[in-house]
């Protein structure tokens, strides 16, 4: 079967259409919950799911993230739990694609051989890894050659300049272009060169460029929509979950009404 | 360029907006070390302003009680009251030829934000220190210092509110800022190049002991020994030794003792794992996520370790042993009153295990202990200790 990322990815492309892909800390409110607000998702069009498997120290996450990840440590999650939760949500027929946002830790201290054939097992179709940049992925990479295993999303910064090509090079689903310095979540403050830089990016590969970090509304994205494929929204989609209760239709809303923008625009 | 690993651990896990940072770095600290203009001016500031060298003292009394002949470098003496410094202003330097106007650091016990403090003033640089909550309450008399110095000191209240938090909060503000700002680490820990840079920046210590234990015993020493939080005044007190055959102890924190699950002793209890871009040895749960260190000693309350550390703990090179925070006490009370040192609770868990070693020395035999710092800034947290026991 063809990697479910990949394929969303490439359909999307074919139809001109931007993607639009959520982050959620796994295990909130519960697992249970988080498995409805999963599927909330697929009904409303989301292309592809981050689920943020909570870390004791989330060091590329802003105060938003940090508070989720530490609310879900302290009820119990861990990476085993969200394994079986995406597990049994494969077996009730999902087909959205799901990203894991990790950090090294987190796989290294799972053993790498074991956590890519849990991904496998489980259906886990990508990987980011904040902490994992390009030189040190070589140890996990060797394990990740197999056809059936998760793609690693390489992520580019506003600073990456002339690394890009080394990124890019051998990349696959979908480049993450972070839109600013610093960590996630702290909304609208774009780098100033932004545009130039992911000009820059699109220019060096034939993969979707998505672009992530402090994106609220699609009209955030507007001034770049033509340099990219879709938008990623992290913290503020974590922040409205959390403020509503994790209401489901409040989820649903949200992911519809970005989605109609963004399309409005193009 | 030099490697970014020892052995298997180093290494820059790091997001990648610090990557070409990480870079920059590691070519300006080349340049500058090879440069004899910065060295001159580095050992200037070591000598007139640091109060370099310091002594290579016989401690006659300890030695006597302990049954085998002790010497303490002590880097108690320096300015800023330990061997921090030695680092900051080596790192501050580097800031400075490289441009930047601003520099951040984290801080455990407050001597590494003290220092950093120290060196932004003496140099002129804005600085912002990050504290964890639980420390800033531990080590009020060092917040109230940086201040003094022009420092801004930031509370994190995230995780346990201690050292490894603080670290986090630091690296996230480099990340966003990292374009004019230089980040100041404090202990031998970090991605590449900072363990390198910051036992290059500390070796003095070694240098001189090396220099100073000729020149009084005509011989090296048998052994070296030197507490180890994430490692700093060790790698600087073993770097010159390392090619000789001497026997190097770094003393970890038991805590409560390493039983009991509370205490920082990444290399007795911890697995190789990744934290504050490293990989290294590093107390983990089950699922891991990092356990929270325990130590008497904010100093040493760290749950992870220097690779370079890692590296020579598997290859034998060093022994690393631990001590809990009653033996260390009991130590710090005994250099109070046989020497007349106050020692930092982190010098004296090195204290503590030299002399459960000195048992194994005879008399004649020569031992260094990196006495790391004064312990001054302690005196409230001692109080505490015999009070409620």
């Amino acid at each position: 079967m063809e990697n479910r990322i990949v394929a969303a990815m490439a359909a999307l492309g074919g139809k001109k259409e931007k993607a639009f892909i959520t982050y959620l800390t796994a295990g909130l409110p519960d697992l249970e919950g988080m498995k409805e607000l999963i599927l909330e998702q697929e009904a409303a069009g989301v292309t592809v799911l981050e689920l943020g498997i909570p870390f004791s120290d989330p060091a590329a996450d802003g105060p938003v993230i940090q508070a989720a990840s530490y609310q879900s440590i302290k009820q119990g999650t861990n990476v085993r739990s969200v394994f079986q939760a995406v597990k049994e949500l494969r077996k009730e027929g999902l087909g959205l694609p799901i990203l894991f946002m990790l950090y090294y830790n987190t796989v290294y201290h799972y053993g790498l051989s074991d956590f890519v054939t849990s991904c496998i097992d489980c259906g886990v179709d990508g990987l980011i890894i904040p902490d994992l940049p390009k030189e040190e992925q070589g140890e996990l990479s060797a394990y990740l050659e197999r056809a059936d295993a998760p793609v690693l999303i390489q992520l580019v910064s506003p600073v990456s300049k002339e690394r890009i090509p080394l990124i890019v090079e051998g990349a696959k689903g979908f480049i993450y272009c972070v839109s600013a310095m610093g960590v996630t979540g702290q909304g609208g403050s774009f780098h100033k060169e932004l545009r130039e830089y992911l000009s820059a990016v699109g220019s060096h590969t034939n993969l979707p460029v998505m672009m992530g970090f402090g994106i609220r509304t699609a009209k955030d994205v507007l001034p770049v929509a033509d340099l990219i494929d879709g938008a990623i929204v992290g913290s503020h989609f974590v922040n409205l979950l959390m403020e509503s209760g994790y209401d489901r239709k409040v989820a649903g809303e949200y992911c519809r009404e970005f989605k109609r923008e963004l399309h409005a625009v193009v | 360029m030099s490697e970014p690993y020892y052995g298997e651990y180093g290494g820059q896990f790091v997001s990648e907006s610090l990557m070409n940072i990480l870079q920059e770095l590691e070519v300006a600290f080349h340049a500058a070390i090879t440069d004899t203009d910065f060295l001159k001016e580095y050992h200037y500031y070591l000598k007139q302003y640091v109060g370099r060298p310091v002594p290579l003292y016989h401690a006659n009394r300890l030695s006597e009680a302990y049954g085998t002949k002790i010497y303490l470098k002590r880097e108690d003496l320096n300015h800023t009251g330990a061997h921090k410094i030695n680092n900051v202003i080596g790192q501050i330097l580097l800031a400075k030829r490289m441009g930047k106007k601003k520099v951040i650091a984290e801080t455990g016990a407050g001597q590494h934000g003290v220092a950093t403090a120290t060196g932004a003033a003496l140099f002129g640089m804005e600085c912002t220190v990050f504290m964890g909550a639980e420390d800033m309450k531990r080590q009020a008399l060092n917040v109230f210092r940086m201040e003094m110095l022009g420092a801004k000191v930031v509370q994190v209240t995230s995780g346990s509110n201690t050292l490894k938090d603080a670290t986090n909060e630091a690296l996230r503000t480099w990340a966003k800022y990292a374009e004019d700002t230089f980040y100041v680490i404090g202990s031998a820990v970090g991605p590449h190049p900072y363990p390198r840079m910051v036992k290059e920046f500390q070796r003095i210590i070694s240098v001189e002991a090396k220099q100073q234990i000729l020149e009084q015993e005509g011989r090296l020493p048998d052994v070296v020994m030197a507490c180890v939080g994430g490692g700093s005044n060790s790698i600087g007190m073993f770097a010159e030794f390392l090619e000789e055959r001497v026997r190097l102890i770094g003393v970890e924190a038991a805590g409560f003792g390493i039983d009991t699950g509370k205490h920082a002793s990444a290399m007795a209890l911890g697995k190789p794992g990744i934290l504050h871009g490293m990989k290294s040895y590093l107390l983990q749960d089950f699922d891991g996520n990092v356990a929270l260190a325990h130590s008497i000693s904010a100093g040493l309350d760290y749950p992870g370790v220097g690779p370079e550390h890692a590296y020579l703990k598997d290859s034998g090179r060093v022994t690393y042993a631990c001590v809990t925070d009653e033996e260390a006490m009991a130590a710090l009370t005994e250099l109070c009153r046989l020497e007349g040192i106050i020692p930092a609770i982190e010098s004296a868990h090195a204290l503590a295990y030299a002399k459960k070693y000195a048992k194994e020395m005879t008399a004649e035999q020569v031992m260094v202990v990196c006495l790391s710092g004064r312990g001054d800034k302690d005196v409230h947290t001692v109080a505490e200790y015999f009070r409620e026991k």
